[in-house]
C-alpha cells in the first residue's frame, strides 16, 4: 500500500509498524487521532471473521468520533470505510462493564448489579457513615477512590469495608470497581482471558499518559500471547495525577510490554508558530516529560494577548467584548468588522477556559449581558433512568452521564475547565485567571501538584490555533472570599516578545478609595 | 375587510429599545398610526411572554386584543378621530449567527405564530438550544435552515419570514453577512419560505429585479424599537380579519388578500448607498466602483449598501414586475414631514404639537398621509404642511441617501420655497 497524502512520514511509520507493541509519543496537534484511526483501519485487514480491534478511548465522546472516522469513506482499507463489526471503540469502563455483564456468572458480583454515578454515591454517603460530617464523608470517599485506582493490592480499613458492604448490599458497584472487578475476573478465569484475547488480537489505547495502575494491569493481561498493543499519548499532557493516573507508566511502556517500540510525532498542524513557541517555553521550564520539540507546520502568525483586569468581573467583561469583536458585532449598533480587520468568527470557534468551575459564574454573567450564546461544561446528568437497571444499555447511559460533554450542533462559546478542554481545539482560546493561587492551584484545601498544574496550563495553551488570550484579575471573589492575586508564574515563562499587552475598555475610574476602605470591601 | 398590519416590532425586552415599548403604548400608537394589526415582537422571551399572557385575550382566530382593564388606561389619550380596534399577533425576530460554507453568516429571521401554544413550542426548543432570556431578539448560533425546520415542525401554520433581506450585516442576502441566493441560506427547506421582508432600505421595485425572489411575496414592516416608529412600513390586507386571513394571503399564490405595502423611500433607509459612517464617506455604487470598493478616506473596503447589492444580484431590467408583485405607496413619516415643512427638528415641541393637533382633527397618520383631502389638511395644519403632503403623494421629494447605518435625510422644500409659501400664508 502506498502512503496516503494526508500522512507525514512519521505518522505513516506509526500506521504501518509491524514489529510488536508500539508506543506513539504524540504532542498536541500532531495528528494523534488521525494516525490512530489509520492504524486501526489498517489492523482490521489482519483480522479473522470473529475478531475485532479493541480501541480504548478516554471518553465516550472520543469513542463516538473514532467510530465516525473509521466508518467514513476513503480510509486505507477501501473506499467504503471500516465495517462497524471490525472494531469495538469505547472507554476502559465501558469495555470492562460489558465484560462483567457477559461473564457475570464468573464474578462475585450481585445479579443485575447496577453502576452508581459518583454523585449518587455522594448522596448515599450519609447512609453509609451517619456519624461522619459531610467533609469527613467526602474525604473518605476520595481516599477510597484514590486507593482503588492507585494500588493493586488493597489493605482495607474500617471505612473501606463499611463502604464496600453497603454498596454490595444495594447491588451497586462504583466506577473504580468496574475496572477492578474486570481485572479480578481476567486474572482468575483463564478461559475468559483467553477468549477475550482471541477476540481482540489488537488493542489500541488513546491518552496513554492518563492511565492508572489498574488500567495498566488490565492491558498487561489483554496484551499477552501474541496480542499487539498500540498506545498513543503525550506525557506533557498528563493531567489526571490527582485522581490516580501515573505518568511514570508511560515511561515504563517498554518494560511493561517487552519488545515494544517507541515512535515520535512532532509536526504540529494546529497552532500558529508563535503560539507554539510560547507553549513550548512554558512546558520547557520544567515538567517536560519527553525530550523532543514540536515543529510548527502552520506558517501564518497567530496572536497572543495578555490582559490584566482590575477585577474578575472586568476580566469577564473584557472577554465578552473580545468575543463580540471576534464575531464582528452582534447588532446593528456594534460594528467592529472593518476596524478589527480580521475575518469574523462564530461562537463555536471560541473557548473560554478556567482552572476551577467556580470561576465561570462571572463569565456567564458577562456573556448573558451581551446575549452571547455559550455552553458551560455541565455537571453530570441523570441519564439511564428510563432504561432497565442492570442492563448493558443502562450501563452505557450511566457511564456517558458521568462525562462533561457539550452539544456542538448549535454554535456556542464553550466554557470549559482546563481539564475538560483536553483533546479539543479552537481558533480562539481564552485562559482566564492566569494568577498565582489559581495557576498553579494553591487555595486552602486545594493544592495541585506544581508540575501537573504546569502541564494543565500547557494543555490549555495548546488548544489555540490562532488567538490565545491569557487574562487575569487583580481582585477576585472565589467561594465567597475576596483575594488579591499577582500574575501566574507561568506567564513569566513566556518571553516578552511573544506577548502583546492589551488594555480593556477602561471605564471612567471612580476616585480611588483609601487603602483601608478597600480592604473593608472584602 | 381592509386592514393595515405591522408585524415586525420589538418590546422593551430587546436591546436598545425604549422603556415604554409595552402593550399599552403599542395599543395607543397603533391607533395614532392607523394600524389594525401589530406584531407583539419578542414573544419567545419569557418575561415578555408573561406580560402577553397577562394582558392579552383571544379575539378573532389567531388575533389577540388588549384586555379592557389595560386598554382603559390609554383610551383617554386617543382622539376620537383615531379610535379603532387594535389586534396583536404573536411574533419574534431571531438573530442567527453561524458558519456556513466557511463564512460567518448573520441572518435575522421572523417567526409569526397562530397561537400561544405554537409560540411556546418553539420557545421550548430554542430554550434548550440557547439563551432566550438575555435579549428579546435572541442571538443563537443556529443555522437559519435549522431554525426554519424547528418552526415548520412545531406548527404547520407558523409563518417564517427572512427579515429585512438586504441589510448588509444581518440578513439572508446582505452583502456582508448573507448569501447570494435564498437557496444557499435555506437549502432543502427554501420551499417553506413564502414571504420575505424588504426592509427600509429597499422597495418592491428593487426586489422585483431578482428572479430568485419570484416565489416569495414581499412584505413590509417597521422593525420599530420605540412606539412612535410603528408603521414606518406596513402591509395592506383586504381579506378575512384573522391570522388565517394573513396566512392564506401570504402562502397561497392565488390569494389576493395582500393588496399592497406601505414603504419608506428606500434612499431614506440606513443602508441604501455605500460608504463608511466613521469616515463620513457616502458613495453612490458608481462612485464605489470608481474607488474600487475602497473608502477614499481610510482605504479599507466600504460597507456595501442595498442599492449596490441589489444591482449585483439583479437579473431583470429595472421597471419589470415580478409575478407576485403588489402595488406599493412610498411615504415619509408624518413627524419628519412636519419637521421638514417647518424647518425644525423632528422631535421638537412644535412638531409634536402639530402632530397631535392633526391626529385630533383629521384622524390617524396613515389617513392623513394617504387619504385626507389636501384642503382639509390645509385648514388644520397650514399651507406648508399640506403642500408637503401633496408633494410626497406625488413622489416629489429629494433625499440625501442613507449609508453605513446613517439614515437618509428628506428634502421637500428649498429655503426659498419655504419663504415664498410663508409669504403667501401671511397674505391671509
Amino acid at each position: 500500500m502506498k502512503k496516503p497524502q494526508d500522512l507525514n512520514d512519521a505518522q505513516w511509520q506509526a500506521v504501518t509498524h509491524d514489529g510488536g507493541h508500539l508506543l506513539i509519543v504524540a504532542g498536541p496537534g500532531t495528528g494523534k487521532t488521525h494516525t490512530l484511526t489509520y492504524r486501526i483501519a489498517r489492523l482490521t485487514a489482519h483480522l479473522a471473521d470473529d475478531q475485532r480491534v479493541l480501541a480504548v478511548t478516554f471518553t465516550n465522546k472520543a469513542a463516538d468520533q473514532m467510530k465516525e472516522r473509521l466508518e467514513q469513506k476513503g480510509l486505507p482499507t477501501g473506499k467504503a470505510g471500516v465495517d462497524a463489526g471490525k472494531f469495538w471503540a469505547g472507554t476502559f469502563h465501558r469495555f470492562c462493564a460489558q465484560l462483567l455483564r457477559q461473564q457475570a456468572q464468573h464474578t462475585d458480583l450481585p445479579d443485575n448489579f447496577q453502576i452508581a454515578l459518583p454523585q449518587q454515591i455522594t448522596a448515599l454517603a450519609k447512609d453509609i457513615w451517619p456519624d461522619k460530617t459531610m467533609a469527613q464523608r467526602q474525604a473518605a470517599l476520595e481516599s477510597i477512590s484514590l486507593i482503588k485506582s492507585t494500588r493493586l493490592a488493597l489493605d482495607p480499613d474500617a471505612d473501606f469495608r463499611t463502604y464496600h458492604r453497603f454498596l454490595r448490599g444495594k447491588g451497586l458497584i462504583d466506577f473504580d470497581d468496574i475496572l477492578r472487578e474486570a481485572l479480578i475476573l481476567l486474572e482468575n478465569n483463564g478461559e475468559a482471558a483467553d477468549a477475550t484475547r482471541r477476540q481482540y488480537p489488537f488493542v489500541c489505547v488513546d491518552e496513554y499518559q492518563d492511565i492508572n495502575i489498574v488500567q495498566n494491569a488490565l492491558l498487561k493481561i489483554l496484551s499477552r500471547d501474541g496480542v499487539v498493543l498500540t498506545a498513543i499519548g503525550d506525557p506533557d499532557q498528563s493531567i489526571y495525577g490527582f485522581r490516580g493516573s501515573e505518568v511514570k507508566l508511560f515511561h515504563r511502556f517498554t518494560d511493561d510490554f517487552p519488545g515494544g517500540t517507541r515512535l515520535y510525532l512532532n509536526e504540529n498542524y494546529r497552532s500558529a508558530p508563535n503560539l507554539l513557541q510560547a507553549s513550548g517555553q512554558v512546558i520547557g521550564q520544567g515538567g517536560k516529560q519527553d525530550n523532543f520539540q514540536l515543529v510548527a507546520q502552520i506558517h501564518s502568525e497567530g496572536r497572543l494577548v495578555v490582559h490584566e483586569a482590575a477585577t474578575d468581573r472586568s476580566e469577564a467583561e473584557y472577554i465578552a467584548h473580545e468575543i463580540e469583536k471576534m464575531v464582528g458585532g452582534l447588532s446593528l449598533l456594534s460594528n467592529f468588522v472593518r476596524r478589527h480587520g480580521h475575518v469574523p468568527r462564530t461562537f463555536g470557534d471560541m473557548a473560554v477556559l478556567y482552572r476551577l468551575n467556580a470561576q465561570k459564574i462571572c463569565l456567564i454573567q458577562a456573556l448573558e449581558h451581551l446575549g452571547i450564546p455559550y455552553q458551560a461544561s455541565p455537571t453530570a446528568g441523570q441519564a439511564g433512568q428510563a432504561l432497565r437497571p442492570g442492563s448493558g444499555q443502562a450501563d452505557d447511559a450511566v457511564l456517558r452521564a458521568a462525562e462533561e460533554t457539550l452539544d456542538y450542533n448549535v454554535e456556542k462559546v464553550s466554557l470549559l475547565t482546563l481539564h475538560a478542554a483536553k483533546g479539543l481545539e479552537f481558533p480562539v482560546v481564552f485562559i482566564t485567571g492566569c494568577e498565582e493561587h489559581l495557576l498553579p492551584l494553591d487555595i486552602e484545601g486545594m493544592t495541585g501538584d506544581r508540575q501537573e498544574e504546569r502541564r494543565l496550563f500547557y494543555v490549555g495553551m495548546t488548544r489555540a490555533k490562532e488567538f490565545l488570550f491569557l487574562t487575569r484579575a487583580e481582585r477576585r471573589q472565589l467561594f465567597g472570599k475576596g483575594m488579591f492575586n499577582g500574575p501566574s508564574p507561568f506567564l513569566a515563562d513566556i518571553e516578552e516578545e511573544l506577548k502583546a499587552y492589551e488594555a480593556g475598555r477602561r471605564k471612567k475610574v471612580k476616585p480611588a478609595l483609601a487603602p483601608d476602605q478597600q480592604m473593608k470591601l472584602f | 375587510m381592509r386592514f393595515y398590519a405591522d408585524l415586525h416590532i420589538h418590546s422593551h425586552f430587546s436591546r436598545a429599545t425604549s422603556k415604554n415599548l409595552d402593550l399599552e403604548h403599542l395599543y395607543l400608537w397603533a391607533q395614532y398610526k392607523g394600524i389594525h394589526v401589530v406584531g407583539t415582537g419578542d414573544c419567545v422571551h419569557p418575561g415578555w411572554m408573561k406580560e402577553l399572557e397577562e394582558k392579552l385575550e383571544p379575539a378573532e382566530e389567531g388575533f389577540f386584543k388588549l384586555k379592557d382593564k389595560f386598554a382603559k388606561s390609554m383610551d383617554a389619550q386617543v382622539p376620537p378621530a383615531c379610535r379603532a380596534n387594535v389586534r396583536f399577533v404573536l411574533t419574534v425576530e431571531i438573530s442567527n449567527i453561524y458558519k456556513r460554507l466557511d463564512k460567518v453568516r448573520k441572518v435575522h429571521n421572523l417567526i409569526w405564530f397562530p397561537s400561544f401554544e405554537a409560540a411556546k413550542k418553539v420557545q421550548d426548543k430554542l430554550e434548550a438550544i440557547g439563551n432566550i432570556k438575555s435579549d428579546g431578539r435572541p442571538i443563537l448560533g443556529l443555522d437559519s435552515r435549522d431554525l426554519l425546520e424547528i418552526t415548520v415542525e412545531a406548527n404547520k401554520d407558523n409563518i417564517f419570514v427572512p427579515a429585512h433581506i438586504w441589510t448588509p450585516w444581518f440578513s439572508a442576502l446582505g452583502s456582508m453577512g448573507g448569501f447570494d441566493r435564498m437557496e444557499d441560506c435555506f437549502a432543502d427547506l427554501t420551499c417553506h419560505v413564502f414571504a420575505v421582508e424588504t426592509g427600509l432600505s429597499s422597495d418592491p421595485l428593487m426586489n422585483w429585479r431578482l428572479k430568485q425572489l419570484d416565489p416569495f411575496i414581499l412584505v413590509s414592516n417597521s422593525d420599530a424599537h420605540s412606539p412612535p416608529k410603528l408603521g414606518r412600513e406596513a402591509n395592506i390586507f383586504n381579506t378575512e380579519f384573522s391570522y388565517r386571513g394573513i396566512l392564506n394571503a401570504l402562502k397561497d399564490p392565488k390569494d389576493k388578500g395582500l393588496v399592497g405595502t406601505l414603504e419608506f423611500f428606500p434612499e431614506e433607509g440606513k443602508y441604501h448607498y455605500d460608504g463608511h459612517r466613521v469616515c463620513q464617506t457616502r458613495l453612490h455604487p458608481k462612485e464605489t466602483m470608481a474607488h474600487k470598493g475602497l473608502c477614499p478616506v481610510c482605504g479599507k473596503p466600504v460597507t456595501v449598501g442595498v442599492m449596490a447589492r441589489v444591482e449585483a444580484l439583479a437579473d431583470r431590467p429595472e421597471g419589470e414586475k415580478s409575478p407576485r408583485w403588489r402595488p406599493y405607496t412610498s411615504l415619509v413619516p408624518l413627524p419628519e414631514l412636519i419637521a421638514e415643512a417647518k424647518d425644525v427638528g423632528p422631535s421638537s415641541k412644535q412638531v409634536q404639537e402639530t402632530l397631535m393637533n392633526m391626529l385630533a382633527k383629521l384622524g390617524s397618520e396613515f389617513h392623513i398621509l394617504m387619504d385626507a383631502p389636501v384642503d382639509t389638511i390645509k385648514r388644520s395644519a397650514g399651507d406648508i404642511v399640506a403642500e408637503g403632503i401633496a408633494r410626497m403623494r406625488q413622489g416629489k421629494v429629494t433625499i440625501v441617501a442613507g449609508y453605513d447605518g446613517e439614515f437618509g435625510t428628506i428634502k421637500i422644500f428649498s429655503d426659498k420655497e419655504r419663504q415664498r409659501i410663508d409669504r403667501q400664508l401671511a397674505l391671509f
